[in-house]
């Protein structure tokens, strides 16, 4: 698009060169053509004649003739447009041109000359202005963007050709798209050539793609050639990233496992995994356990290490710990053992007396279990039994 | 519900929670040694080598405090810790049931006793007892996985041992590998009709664990070929590999066939079976076919990549060794000494591969995960890529990734890798920093490092600091390993001028220096004075403006039959001439006619000129003159 930009902008320029043309062959303009440029002129005309080209001059002060030349070039296209094609027109316009750049040429005896014949008609000023105001009430204001020297030379470029309403508003419309662009340069980073290259698309192919897509062999193979490829991007990217192919690990596969669709996974996950290692299985775990560093780097790391292997009470502290089995046994098992005294003893007498002190002791040692009290029990229960004949003659049963 | 999520933050989440939190605010302390050595200040250890007695004394310590428990359970027996710790009680290593059967069999399994595990079998056989499939398939991978002979007692001691005594200067991580495996395969190969092979023939069924179990014990001890046969085997048998025995079979590829691209197509075919079997790949299948890919020459290259795109299309994360093993086949050739002219070429992959992992958590999944960082600093130092570095380095420090960066042989490596590099591409101050940050908790210099760190204080005039960097290193016992360092140092010191303090605190240094040359009181080991360094000392001192040290060094080149040079005689004489001691210009010459110098004319006339001599002194010099002439004629 750029390019085609530049292009419309030469050719903007060659009528002008062009016109430079035929004021040399045709030094002299009519009447009407000259009264017009020396009638704008007029106000500033020293300093127009010495700023060399009115087209590209930059002085903001000459704008008032500009845009006194711009209203009367686009006038002579809106006449056009109306259909009233006027040969003489375009002749004008190109002597006007051309009699700029004479002007400008020899400039001093043409002075005197040119004040001399500064006398505007008023009404065709007046209708002229009005016609411009109501044709071309949308164009202006697009058109305001542009620079109006640049606007006049187009008209004065369209005015040449054959179709000149149509070469006019192209030419313009190819400008606004030049100044757009360029604003926009402007705004991203002042006027810096690199920038422009860079939104060049003309000859840049997509990199990463490509690269993506490369085979690594090749990659490395061909170092001159790739390396090239690298600097050849790098002057639109920046130095570092340009160096660095980017490399994609892993875009390409090797397409011989078939993927494995999620309902196919729940499956293999819903079989439980075997619940005895082999032999193998745990001399693997061995094997990267003795290769990874494991040594503690700090005492709580030792401590973590000694929690693992059962050394160290285990967080929260818990002052049963390791009673696991106890835990199982409620506390009555513990306090009320005197279920086991209704069996093999007396119901009453000395030794039931005894036997109560010995369960009320025992309910409150919390030292044994519920196995060693019941056996505790139990080894009086057979003492008691082997005594009977004893504590019979001795009448305590 | 709201009730137990809110309970639930206040329950531990396990034991260790609050051991791991405590644990996380503990830092490195950068001027300390490693943890282990923190219960006795006398066994800090100083050096490399020290660090490696110590740890190793301290590992068989416990080894044999084991030893002595296990063999003697009798004297054992008191169990004091209530609760009762299992790990403090001797292990029973003796077998409780003594009887032929099936549970004798099962403890001896269990025991690891391979040839009576054998015998006990073939006794149950010859008693007709059958026994269960079950069983016989854990006989057959406890001698399929020993190579049918009993385990080596104090088998964890041993391998720990080997790491630890790895020299440190070895650098290639698979060079070791392969003398591991070279000296496994040596005396542990698989005997034909070996126990294994017979127990598997004498089977009434197999079942595929069996074929498992032999495939993967002929893979381990370098019966390639007839794995594959027992593989075609069991395929006329209609059974399916496990992904075990394929990884295994995956690994032997490469041993079975010739040409690169028949190894290539042997492994990919069993990928194929593995597909049309449905068995699922594991990690450890694609690390296997990564590994036999290396033996593949430049086809390795081609397919590492696209390996490691099939383990991401199933799903399979890859672990560090996955990495590592890509990390070689593109880097093999670069790294080898031969072609360094490709070094430049292939630095995209670990870039990438970086961007690709870094900040990420590794477990260890793989025993070949632990080559993975020495490897890829190995890389950026060949590369001299320091921000490559750098990555690594922070992976390295991404939760407990350092845990994979292997035993303290391998990580005094690694930072030996790093700090080299960083002496080489960084400033002084920033070399600085990290010298006081790795040296004495991480690793121990050695002479090449501390040779690294001098050029860069050279590099970045920085001299002063070298009496410190001095203290350093005999502190790491380096100065009397090699001569050159110490040469070194004094060279650097006696180069250029200073001002009068560095001048100064180089005398010390140099005296320093000095002790550790010639014979000390006891048996050390110690340098020879070398002619230069007799002249760089010297030279030092007399700038430091210490003419009687200098001249007591002056003494020692006669003493050690070494010839000092011109210019150090003249600073000499400059030095009389400055103190105006004629005595000692005197001296002088007769000293450098006593070594036969050609300059000994000239000085004559120099001291002639420049000092007041009396008639004696004069005199003295005329014979000086007249017999070096003579020597002349």
């Amino acid at each position: 698009m750029y390019r085609r930009a530049l292009v419309t902008w030469c050719q903007g320029r060659s009528p002008v060169v062009f016109a430079q043309d035929v004021c040399l062959y045709y030094p002299k303009s009519n009447e009407t053509a000259n009264l017009r440029v020396s009638r704008t002129i007029v106000p500033g005309v020293c300093r127009t004649l010495t700023a060399g080209t009115p087209l590209f001059s930059k002085d903001p002060d000459e704008l008032p003739s500009q845009d006194a030349t711009q209203r009367r070039d686009t006038k002579e296209a809106e006449r056009q447009e109306e259909g009233k094609p006027e040969r003489p027109g375009k002749e004008k316009l190109l002597e006007i041109l051309g009699q700029m750049k004479v002007e400008v040429v020899s400039k001093k005896p043409k002075v005197p000359q040119e004040e001399g014949r500064s006398r505007p008609h008023p009404a065709e000023m007046e209708s002229t202005i009005s016609m411009f105001q109501e044709a071309t009430a949308g164009v202006s204001q697009q058109r305001e963007k542009l620079s109006p020297k640049l606007v006049a030379a187009a008209s004065a470029a369209a005015a040449s050709l054959p179709d000149s309403a149509r070469a006019e508003s192209e030419l313009l419309q190819q400008l606004r798209r030049h100044e757009a662009v360029t604003q926009a340069q402007k705004a991203t980073d002042g006027s810096h050539i690199g920038n422009i290259i860079a939104n060049m698309k003309v000859g840049r192919r997509p990199p990463l793609a490509q690269t993506g897509l490369r085979n690594p062999l090749d990659d490395e193979e061909d170092e001159h050639g790739g390396r090239r490829k690298a600097h050849s991007r790098g002057v639109a990217t920046d130095e570092e990233s340009g160096r660095r192919k980017k490399m994609q690990l892993g875009g390409k596969r090797l397409n011989i496992f078939t993927q494995v669709d999620a309902k196919a996974k729940e499956e293999v996950a819903a079989v439980p995994a075997p619940l005895t290692l082999s032999l193998w299985d745990v001399e693997f775990a061995n094997t990267i356990g003795t290769v990874v560093n494991t040594l503690p780097r700090n005492g709580f790391e030792e401590m973590i290490e000694w929690t693992k292997e059962g050394k160290l009470w285990k967080y929260p502290i818990d002052n049963e710990a390791g009673l696991e089995e106890e835990a199982q046994v409620p506390f009555q098992e513990h306090i009320f053992l005197e279920k086991h005294l209704d069996e093999g003893f007396p119901k009453q007498g000395p030794v039931r007396h005894f036997m109560e002190l010995v369960v009320s002791g025992l309910a409150r040692n919390p030292y044994l279990t519920v196995a060693q009290k019941a056996e505790h029990i139990a080894w009086y229960r057979e003492y008691f039994q082997s005594k009977e004949d004893l504590l019979r003659e001795a009448g305590a049963c | 519900m709201e009730m137990t999520s809110c309970c639930s933050v206040f329950y531990f989440r396990n034991e260790l929670a609050v051991l791991q939190a405590l644990s996380s605010t503990v830092q490195r302390d950068p001027t300390a040694s490693h943890y282990r050595f923190q219960d006795d200040p006398y066994l800090t250890p100083r050096t490399a080598s020290e660090f490696k007695l110590f740890s190793l004394s301290q590992e068989s310590g416990r080894n044999a405090a084991k030893y002595i428990i296990n063999t003697y359970p009798n004297f054992f027996l008191k169990d004091y810790a209530e609760p009762h710790i299992p790990c403090l009680m001797p292990e029973s290593l003796q077998p409780k049931v003594t009887e032929v059967c099936e549970a004798g069999l099962r403890e001896l399994i269990h025991l690891r006793k391979v040839r009576s595990a054998v015998d006990m079998y073939d006794r149950l056989l010859q008693a007709g007892t059958v026994v269960s499939l079950e069983l016989t398939n854990n006989l057959l991978d406890l001698i399929c996985f020993y190579g049918d002979q009993d385990p080596v007692q104090g088998d964890q001691a041993e391998p720990e041992k080997t790491a630890e005594g790895e020299v440190v200067q070895d650098p290639a991580p698979r060079r070791k590998e392969g003398r591991f495996r070279k000296s496994d395969s040596l005396h542990r190969t698989w005997r034909k009709d070996n126990n294994a092979e017979r127990i598997f023939h004498l089977m009434p069924e197999r079942n595929e664990r069996s074929y498992g179990a032999l495939i993967r014990g002929m893979v381990k001890y370098g019966a390639h070929s007839k794995a594959f046969d027992l593989y075609t085997d069991m395929q006329n048998n209609r059974m399916a590999a496990d992904v075990h025995a394929f990884n295994a079979l995956i690994a032997a590829a490469p041993e079975v066939r010739q040409k690169y691209s028949e190894k290539w197509d042997l492994i990919a075919e069993m990928l194929k079976q593995m597909n049309k079997l449905g068995v699922r790949p594991t990690l450890l299948t694609f690390n296997t076919v990564l590994k036999s890919l290396l033996r593949c020459g430049p086809l390795s290259r081609a397919l590492v990549l696209q390996v490691l795109g099939e383990m991401k299309a199933l799903g399979i994360e890859p672990s560090l060794a996955t990495y590592y093993h890509i990390l070689v086949a593109f880097y093999r050739q670069a790294l080898s000494p031969s072609t360094l002219s490709r070094t430049m070429l292939t630095t995209d992959l670990l870039h990438s591969m970086m961007d690709e992992i870094s900040g990420k958590v590794f477990d260890a999944l793989d025993p070949d995960d632990v080559y993975f960082f020495n490897y890829a600093m190995n890389i950026c130092c060949s590369l001299k890529d320091l921000g490559l570095a750098y990555r690594v380095h922070s992976l390295l420090n991404v939760g407990d990734n350092w845990k994979l960066l292997g035993n303290p042989s391998r990580e005094g490596f690694y930072y030996g890798s790093l700090f080299n590099l960083v002496c080489m591409m960084e400033n002084i101050g920033v070399v600085l920093q990290w010298y006081r940050d790795l040296v004495p908790s991480l690793f121990y210099p050695n002479s090449h490092t501390m040779r690294d760190l001098l050029q860069a204080l050279d590099a970045d005039n920085r001299l002063d600091l070298i009496p410190e960097i001095w203290k350093d290193v005999k502190q790491l016992g380096l100065a009397t390993v090699s001569g050159d360092l110490a040469e070194e140092v004094l060279a650097l010191m006696a180069r250029d001028e200073h001002s009068p303090e560095i001048q100064e605190s180089f005398a010390n240094c140099a005296l320093a220096v000095k002790a550790v040359y010639g014979h000390g009181e006891q048996s050390q080991a110690t340098l020879d004075f070398t002619a230069s360094a007799l002249c760089n000392m010297a030279t030092i001192l007399l700038a430091a403006g210490r003419t009687d040290q200098a001249w007591e060094i002056l003494q020692l080149f006669k003493a050690n039959n070494r010839v000092p040079s011109e210019k150090l005689l003249d600073e000499f004489l400059n030095s009389a001439k400055s103190g105006s001691n004629s005595e000692q210009a005197v001296t002088l010459v007769q000293m450098s006619s006593s070594f036969s110098l050609p300059a000994t004319a000239r000085l004559a006339q120099r001291v002639e000129q420049e000092f007041d001599l009396s008639e004696e002194q004069k005199k003295a010099l005329q014979d000086v003159e007249a017999t070096s002439d003579s020597d002349k004629d």
